[in-house]
């Protein structure tokens, strides 16, 4: 009787790892799948920028011809514009972030003005394009008499705009603060100003951190608008401007395209790091 | 003696609604009372008003020789709230603990943040309130690892470190799996035997039967009758109070 218990025993751990080993597989198998078709599609891509022409019967396929010695020439003059591209976008956030945190505060105020301030701020920049609001800055600041170096006319715009759309996502972090931790503060005995900092913000930009690395990714992308007041010498700018000095305007955008492309895969892959990183621990 | 929290003439809307009527009460020094009652009773509304969770409508609350009245406006009336707050600690049903904080911080942060007490000396106390509650090997793990009976139980500690002259618990026990119950009820027996003087919101009548001093049972916003255990179990005179009684007793 025991030795049959034991077998029975036996064969379900090997059962376990059995079904365990099977998954483990399965998971190895579609990543590999994933990663072959990748390929695949950027070879593909790479095939439709090879300029190679292709008949089969009657039938002609053409690709795109691309000037190498163009490339070869000016990448290096484009590739020097990462930093600023990089750059504005970091200032941006960081201005968005501290914009989009007291939008967020303002629509909780109960003080009417503050309230009208923050949604009027977040309607009026919501319901403007983006690439207008960067040319206001360029030329409605100098009418005040205010002239700021073209950088930061630049982040000034991008920070307000995502400003305003990041205050949802911040809005979002605040209320997902339960109203049983607030009153669990009060109990204590805090003022309203401890309880925010202390309790409420803490875990509020717990739960805003991820999506605000999103917007980021996003504004590495938007920050080419900036180079349309021809004042901010980034990735985009410097393509435009030996594109359309030596006629080959295609080159020079896909070189900034594949640059973009390099430092979203980039940030992204940061992005999910920190993300794991964050949903450790808590909850 | 004086009693150490004293409820007079308290009145309670939920806009139209009247929770709360004309309610007068005592608790005397080290006294452990009991509020129960159907739900929708007012007895959570009741607890609540005592450090101004809820607003109340009308009335007078006073702990420990401070008296606050409703009727006080700005700048006074948020110092004495604040008084009133610091005299009482509150442990809620849902636990209410700071997810993002430890177990031992969030014991000492009411201490270090409210008290401005310094932080090596609020480490001693919530030690010694952790100690109380017998969790202090838990000081560094994350509220998100304990089981609910200990984090009511951290709860509890985190309410004790402010040294409060009352302690009231919203229903300690009523989020619990019912193998927890017992170690939270037994820790709030071992502070009531310790002396805390406590209100206790809860539908555990074994616990109210066998701890409390004097029982209060409300009904539709009133308190219906009162007195100790032993006389409310055994001859109690108002039929809520019978028929509350009841599903205990079978």
């Amino acid at each position: 009787m025991d030795e049959f218990k034991k077998t029975k025993e036996m064969n379900s751990e090997a059962r376990g790892e059995q079904l365990f080993n099977a998954q483990a597989r399965n998971l190895r198998i579609f990543k590999l799948n994933v990663t072959i078709s990748w390929i695949l599609l950027l070879l593909f891509l790479v095939f439709l920028f090879s300029g190679i022409d292709i008949s089969i019967g009657d039938a002609h396929f053409k690709t795109i011809h691309l000037d190498m010695d163009f490339i070869k020439a000016n990448i290096g003059f484009i590739a020097s514009g990462v930093g600023v591209t990089i750059g504005i976008s970091l200032l941006s956030i960081v201005l968005a972030t501290i914009l989009a945190l007291l939008a967020a505060l303002g629509r909780l105020s109960k003080f009417p003005p503050i309230y009208a301030l923050s949604t009027f701020y977040v309607s009026l920049i919501r319901g403007t394009p983006l690439y207008l609001q960067i040319f206001f800055f360029f030329l409605a600041l100098p009418q005040l008499g205010i002239i700021l170096p073209g950088l930061y006319a630049g982040v000034l715009a991008l920070g307000l705009n995502y400003g305003a759309y990041m205050s949802e996502i911040f809005r979002a972090g605040l209320s997902s603060v339960g109203k049983g931790q607030r009153e669990a503060a009060i109990a204590l005995g805090m003022t309203p100003g401890k309880m925010m900092q202390r309790i409420v913000l803490p875990q509020a930009l717990r739960f805003a951190l991820p999506p605000t690395g999103n917007e980021f990714i996003a504004m590495l992308k938007d920050s080419a608008l900036v180079s349309a007041t021809g004042f901010v010498h980034e990735l985009m700018w410097r393509a435009t401007k030996v594109g359309r000095a030596q006629f080959h305007n295609l080159e020079a955008l896909i070189i900034a395209a594949v640059f973009y492309w390099i430092m979203t895969l980039a940030f992204t892959s940061l992005q999910s790091r920190l993300e794991t990183h964050m949903s450790r621990g808590d909850r | 003696m004086d009693p150490i929290v004293k409820i007079s003439h308290l009145d309670k809307y939920f806009g139209r609604l009247h929770v709360l009527k004309d309610i007068n009460l005592e608790i005397e020094q080290k006294e452990v009372c009991c509020l129960i009652g159907r739900s929708g009773s007012g007895k959570s509304t009741l607890l609540r008003c005592i450090n101004f969770l809820e607003e109340p409508s009308a009335g007078t609350i006073e702990v420990d020789g401070l008296t606050v009245h409703v009727d006080v406006k700005g700048k006074e009336r948020r110092e004495l709230i604040h008084s009133l707050r610091l005299r009482t600690g509150m442990v809620f049903q849902e636990f209410n603990l700071f997810p993002h904080l430890t177990v031992i911080e969030n014991v000492y942060e009411g201490p270090v943040t409210v008290n401005n007490m310094e932080k090596n000396k609020a480490i001693e106390i919530a030690k010694m309130n952790l100690e109380r509650v017998g969790l202090l090997e838990k000081s560094n793990e994350f509220p998100n690892k304990l089981s609910g009976g200990q984090k009511q139980r951290v709860a509890i500690a985190r309410a004790l470190a402010m040294e409060p002259k009352v302690m009231l618990f919203d229903e300690p026990t009523s989020a619990l799996d019912p193998e927890l119950i017992g170690e939270v009820l037994s820790v709030m027996k071992k502070l009531a035997e310790e002396g805390t003087t406590m209100m206790v919101v809860t539908h555990e009548m074994g616990f109210a039967r066998e701890v409390a001093d004097r029982i209060f049972v409300l009904g539709e916003g009133e308190i219906v009758e009162e007195g100790p255990p032993e006389v409310l179990f055994t001859n109690p005179r108002d039929p809520r109070t019978k028929s509350l009684l009841e599903r205990y007793h079978n």
